[in-house]
């Protein structure tokens, strides 16, 4: 330990070596937790002195660290470039006239429904992933800056996931491609013109076509019918082409058991909030699967307490530790490969013993059931048996109205037996009859795929266009598709930068990014949605449908920006339009769908192209899951889990810095892919967390760090793709594993679940940084510190029915005269708000930890990357966190999130250190900082109860990647309504400061009082569940009154009474217990 | 006769000189302050449009070339298509109409040199202060009288204040219509204007 930093409480921690238990708050105790045990990590857990030693400093040491100043001379291209500018800017200057304030430029026509100064709004589609999410787009002068989701669309509903948010970063990337590249002999990449590109394009394509070569066009999934149609019109002109598409993540497991149970491949949408009881099966559905946004919003919206609803209940039965898994009811944790023996047991439990279901008197499934007993089960894998019992009575309680849902990974067999299960316990009501996915063109099946390859193989296809997609590093190794598409003698890559299958081509042409695109794409039966360009493209780019029509035409003089955007036009005015059944005339109902996004098909049309594609009325079949055979036991060795990143998806979002940075909900680890493992499987392989340790699965090897995870099943690994990229921008290139390479074509079980995996400890070590353990607000002297503390406040939905003033029973609540009086955490009076004043309620039940809140608040306040390093140092620059707490034991934690942010103390501690006064509060409420006036003491940040100021220790948009967000074209993408922060200044959370100005605008604009509810803070309108509330606290008609007086109201550290203005709704978890000594088991 | 000479030094030209410079130092702080605060600035425009023709003589509204003042943050520079709602048959032959319609029709945006300006960390709203009734002219001063405009306000945080403050006294002109009374003290918090 370095003596440099002063250390008050060094000595008390050396005399004390064991921590003093807490002074008992009440004199009875009998209401008090006795068990409760919060940690953050196993250093807190098993009292790491370091850790307390950290809690108790000032700052991190990392955090003081001095910069080295070795690295500063060592000038890379970029920042003697910018230092070249730079000195020609202060030269030039010097020169100039020192009163010029520069020009003020407006328009030669200014477009009529743009005010300079005010945002516009686009409604368009993400293409962000295949989901095809409504999205609305906020431009100020010109450029988007700004996405959020649509709240016209009917899925999306406003609200966007991280991808969405953070998809503005790509557009301004500064590594995207600017110019059509030709690599000559794949190796030494030349800028060429779009003309002469085009032409030997065609060349090439017209003598495939002549000598009958195929084409092969590879895409990711196609969701549009334009495109299809278009597709349709390439392989007219150019008969030999053929269309291939792929995803990393799909469900086919799911939907190929729906086809052989059902008779369909579309498995149905859910009604998620018409289940009272979920049981998750390995199904990470608030975290990765299926349509996230929709989901986690139907799913909270069974968690409304303070509405006086009933509460769902999640059951999770995983081996994995997922976002949905922590934040269930009851998780009980079981090796991935048993699951499907626990359904079977589930089955016969249910149908076989209390025979809930007509399927009770089939001979066949009785028998297979036979073999299986849930009692035993339990007591084998040594589950709760009272948790089984509960989740048997649960769901024989709810018949027809409880789902169970099967991870997308599991294999077929299993999806076949929980189809069974969903089946006998009639849940099939929860099937959404009217609604259903549409899949404009089927993915590619395996056999195609292989069959590509063997075409490349041996010669019978000569040009391959990768049609925005990155196959090399997609497609499974055993494939062989690297080697076998060097074969091709032309390969074209439509893509936005450059990747691993672009840097194998011959030719790669920049495409459009989403926001410089047209297009539509159909997703479900009801509704079509349109995407429309809101920036001219900002390089030599062109859409890439633009460059197909081109060369459909055969004339590379024939392009024209405008193609594709008339031939979606042509298209719908054909067929879209009329089938969807709006307005008869085209031009009024085109331009209402463009504003809308969205067009919906009536009823009628939707039942008669649901007869088009889902012809039999869908009935079980039994004989489907008497015939169904699995092999997912295995023998010995690891089940491995490939799951999908809830932030970076698969991967082609790889250098965009703002999810690379954004925190894994539960592990909390930024910037890296690792090997979750369980306490005792690490204790086995005699690894600990940041050691390497190499996995052989049969199609390949890697070496990978492990993260010991808490809540992890013993002997499952768990590895997010869409790490390891090999070609791509800088920011994305030296982060994570690229774990694609464990994936085999031909998998027994599915492509993302392998069991009889080998894993041993292998050399070296590898350092994961997860911020999990940064900014504690905890004293480290007392144990059971965050309960006390009142952090985190929790109860029983029992408890709640039970006593709903359970927790003002045991918290101290004060009231606004009691602190008028006790005058305590502020040398100033209080001040009186009569006013409006602004205040944020965020309900725990509904907070699911998803870190979009986080995403949506970084491009909202011009929040810059910081990369891995300066983050393990305790800098990032997040002005809202997520902390998640464990509690319980390593093997069964149970998690508790909570979303951490500038809390605006009515007596800001802050406030009365700031010696220049650059913090200061004003009569609405808000706590605010004066960027030029701070002198960077950090005084505030220490003095914060909360830690959530972040101070600017270099000015990271230079310090990180050598300067990279410096460069031009970031500079469009910074919300022009924040200011863009500097070295040496403190900055935090200003209750989204900006947009309560715009209502303030408006408000005397329209000769009004301010409304509080007109105010949407960024990371509010982000929430996809809708957890978190904000306006003005005196207004009694407002929701944000009646949440801030709810029963479950709390504040966060009430004790140290500084007031704050965000009010917390306590987490109930809907447990059969009203004690909370349930923490352990 | 060397005591003698440090004595003098010390105790006779020290601080004349010491006087001296803060005088100078003094003197010029003060007699530049118009000038570092862009008092009196008047730069060259590319086209030599008359605001007093326009805005005196002929008495047009302030917001029909500045439209976007009560809507928006920024009151905004015309585009050269609101100069050829007129101009399209006023005074064409005039060498600066010529000008400007060439700018017009060959596209082109007009550079005009910017006068008036707040530093980026300060968020002035024009929206909020034309739409509670004060007029233009209380900061840039008498437009309609300019043959050239001019800065002729001081516009630091100090003038902001101090009308912030003290609305009954700095406020001259109010926007026909508009109740002087209405007008209350501006936000002093730094909030206000700091985000």
């Amino acid at each position: 330990m370095d003596k440099k930093y002063i250390d008050i409480s060094e000595n008390i921690i050396e005399e004390n070596k064991e921590l003093i238990p807490a002074p008992s708050a009440s004199s009875d105790g009998s209401d008090e937790p006795k068990d409760i045990n919060y940690w953050r990590s196993f250093r807190e857990l098993y009292n790491d002195p370091s850790f307390r030693k950290e809690k108790s400093m000032e700052f991190h040491p990392g955090e003081l660290d001095k910069p080295d100043l070795n690295t500063f001379s060592k000038f890379s291209r970029r920042k003697f470039l910018a230092l070249l500018s730079a000195s020609a800017a202060v030269a030039a200057s010097g020169c100039s006239n020192y009163r010029d304030k520069g020009e003020l430029i407006p328009y030669n026509k200014k477009p009529e429904s743009v005010t300079v100064g005010n945002p516009t709004y686009y409604a368009s589609t993400c293409t962000g992933c295949s989901s095809a999410c409504g999205i609305l787009i906020k431009t100020l002068d010109g450029r988007p800056v700004k996405v959020d989701g649509n709240p016209d669309h009917p899925v999306s509903k406003g609200k966007i996931c991280a991808i969405g948010q953070a998809s503005v970063m790509s557009l301004y990337d500064p590594e995207r491609l600017k110019n059509p590249v030709e690599r000559v002999n794949r190796v030494s990449p030349n800028n060429m013109d779009w003309k002469t590109a085009d032409e030997k394009i065609i060349a090439e394509l017209k003598s495939a076509a002549a000598s009958g070569k195929e084409i092969s066009v590879i895409t990711h999934t196609v969701n549009s019918p334009s495109l299809k149609k278009l597709f349709d019109e390439f392989a007219k002109a150019y008969p030999t082409a053929k269309v291939y598409s792929y995803e990393l993540f799909e469900d086919t497991p799911r939907n190929s058991a729906w086809e052989k149970c059902y008779g369909s491949k579309n498995y149905p949408l859910i009604s998620w909030d018409k289940a009272n009881i979920i049981l998750s099966l390995e199904s990470d559905f608030l975290g990765n699967e299926g349509n996230k946004v929709e989901t986690s919003r139907l799913y909270t919206s069974g968690r409304d307490a303070i509405n006086g609803k009933e509460f769902n209940r999640l059951y999770s039965v995983e081996g994995n530790a997922s976002v949905t898994g922590m934040n269930s009811d009851y998780r009980l944790i079981l090796k991935t490969d048993a699951i499907e023996e626990f359904v079977m047991c589930l089955l016969n439990e249910l149908a076989g013993k209390e025979k809930i279901s007509s399927y009770s008197s089939d001979a066949g499934i009785m028998s297979k059931l036979q073999s299986f007993n849930l009692k035993s089960f339990a007591e084998k894998y040594n589950l709760s048996e009272e948790v089984i019992n509960h989740l048997v009575s649960d769901l024989k309680k709810n018949q027809g109205a409880s789902y169970v849902s099967a991870g997308s990974m599991l294999p077929e067999s299993t999806h076949i037996a929980v189809n069974m299960l969903n089946e006998v316990l009639g849940n099939s009501a929860l099937y959404k009859k009217e609604v259903s996915n549409v899949k404009v063109m089927p993915l590619s099946t395996r056999e195609e795929l292989e069959n590509l390859v063997s075409d490349l193989n041996s010669g019978k296809t000569t040009v391959v266009i990768h049609y925005d997609s990155n196959p090399v590093y997609h497609l499974p190794p055993d494939l062989g598709y690297a080697d076998a598409v060097k074969k091709a003698k032309t390969i074209v890559s439509l893509s936005e930068s450059d990747n691993e299958s672009s840097n194998a081509g011959n030719y790669v042409l920049p495409v459009n990014s989403m926001f410089e695109s047209w297009g539509d794409y159909q997703t479900r039966n009801n509704f079509f949605s349109l995407q429309q360009p809101v920036i001219a493209p900002i390089y030599n780019n062109r859409q890439k449908e633009d460059i197909l029509m081109t060369w459909i035409s055969g004339n590379p003089d024939s392009y024209n920006s405008d193609s594709y955007h008339k031939f979606v036009m042509d298209n719908w005015k054909a067929n879209i339009l009329s089938s969807a059944g709006t307005d008869s005339d085209f031009n009024r109902a085109w331009y209402a769908g463009l504003n809308d996004g969205v067009v919906m098909v009536s009823k009628k049309e939707a039942a008669a192209q649901e007869g088009e594609n889902v012809p039999a009325p869908e009935v079980f079949n039994p004989a489907s899951f008497v015939s169904n055979t699995s092999s997912m036991r295995s023998k010995d060795g690891f089940s491995l889990l490939l799951i999908k990143s809830g932030a970076l998806g698969d991967g082609r979002h790889a250098n965009n810095g703002w999810l690379q940075e954004l925190p894994k909900p539960v592990s909390r680890i930024v910037w890296d892919n690792y090997a979750a493992i369980s306490v005792q499987s690490a204790k086995a392989l005699g690894v600990d967390s940041n050691d390497n340790i190499s996995i052989t699965t049969q199609s390949g090897k890697m070496d990978i760090p492990v993260f010991v995870q808490p809540g992890m099943a013993d002997g499952v690994l768990a590895i997010e793709l869409g790490y390891g990229r090999t070609v791509c921008g800088t920011v994305g290139l030296d982060a994570g594993f690229n774990a694609n390479v464990l994936m085999t074509k031909n998998p027994a079980l599915s492509r993302w679940f392998y069991n009889d995996v080998k894993a041993e400890k292998s050399s070296g070590k590898y350092e994961l940084v997860s911020v999990q353990d940064q900014y504690p607000m905890d004293e480290p002297l007392y144990k059971d510190i965050q309960y006390r503390r009142e952090i985190i406040q929790e109860g029983t939905y029992l408890q709640f029915k039970e006593n709903p003033d359970f927790l003002h029973d045991r918290h101290t609540k004060y009231s606004e005269e009691e602190t008028f009086k006790l005058k305590v955490g502020s040398i100033n009076e209080q001040y009186k708000h009569t006013g409006t004043k602004w205040g944020m309620v965020i309900d725990l039940n509904k907070c699911i930890g998803c870190n979009e809140c986080v995403a949506a608040c970084s491009v909202e306040n011009n929040i810059p990357v910081v990369g891995k390093e300066q983050a393990k140092k305790h800098r990032s620059m997040q002005w809202i966190r997520i902390d998640r707490y464990y509690s319980g034991t390593p093997e069964t934690p149970k998690a508790s999130f909570q979303p951490m942010l500038c809390q605006h103390c009515d007596f800001a501690p802050c406030e009365n250190v700031c010696p220049v006064a650059a913090t200061t509060h004003s009569a609405d409420g808000i706590n605010g900082m004066a960027y030029n006036r701070c002198v960077g003491t950090r005084y505030c940040s220490n003095n914060c109860p909360y830690k959530v100021r972040r101070f600017n220790y270099f000015n990271f948009r230079d310090h990180f990647k050598d300067g990279i967000q410096l460069e031009e074209s970031f500079t469009l993408m910074q919300n022009p309504e924040v200011t863009v922060r500097s070295r040496g200044v403190m900055e935090k959370c200003t209750f989204c400061l900006q947009r309560i100005m715009d209502e303030r605008q408006m408000a005397i604009q329209e000769n009004r009082q301010v409304k509080g509810s007109n105010v949407k803070t960024a990371c509010q309108e982000a929430c996809n569940t809708n957890a978190i509330s904000f306006g003005d606290q005196n207004d009694k008609e407002s929701d944000i009154f009646k949440l801030n007086n709810s029963k479950l109201a709390y504040h966060v550290l009430e004790e140290i009474k500084v007031k704050p203005n965000v009010t917390y709704l306590a987490k109930l978890r809907n447990v059969y217990e009203i004690e909370k000594e349930e923490a352990h088991h | 006769m060397k005591n003698f000479l440090i004595d003098y030094n010390l105790k006779v030209r020290l601080p004349i000189l010491l006087f001296v410079v803060l005088a100078v130092f003094a003197i010029t702080y003060y007699v530049s302050y118009a000038e570092r605060v862009g008092v009196g600035y008047q730069p060259v425009q590319p086209i030599a449009y008359s605001h007093k023709l326009h805005a005196g003589d002929l008495k047009i509204d302030c917001r029909y070339c500045h439209s976007d003042v009560e809507k928006s943050r920024h009151a905004n520079i015309p585009s050269p298509k609101v100069c050829m709602n007129c101009h399209s048959i006023a005074r064409k032959d005039r060498p600066e109409i010529i000008k400007l319609t060439d700018y017009y029709t060959r596209g082109i945006p007009i550079e005009w040199k910017r006068i008036h300006r707040v530093p980026d960390f300060a968020y002035f709203n024009h929206s909020v202060h034309v739409n509670k009734g004060i007029d233009c002219s209380n900061c840039h001063g008498d437009i309609a009288a300019m043959e050239v405009v001019e800065q002729v306000k001081d516009f630091s945080m100090r003038a902001c204040l101090d009308c912030h403050r003290n609305p009954d006294q700095t406020i001259k002109n109010i926007t026909p219509g508009k109740d002087k009374k209405l007008i209350n003290n501006g936000p002093t918090n730094c909030s206000a204007c700091h985000r």
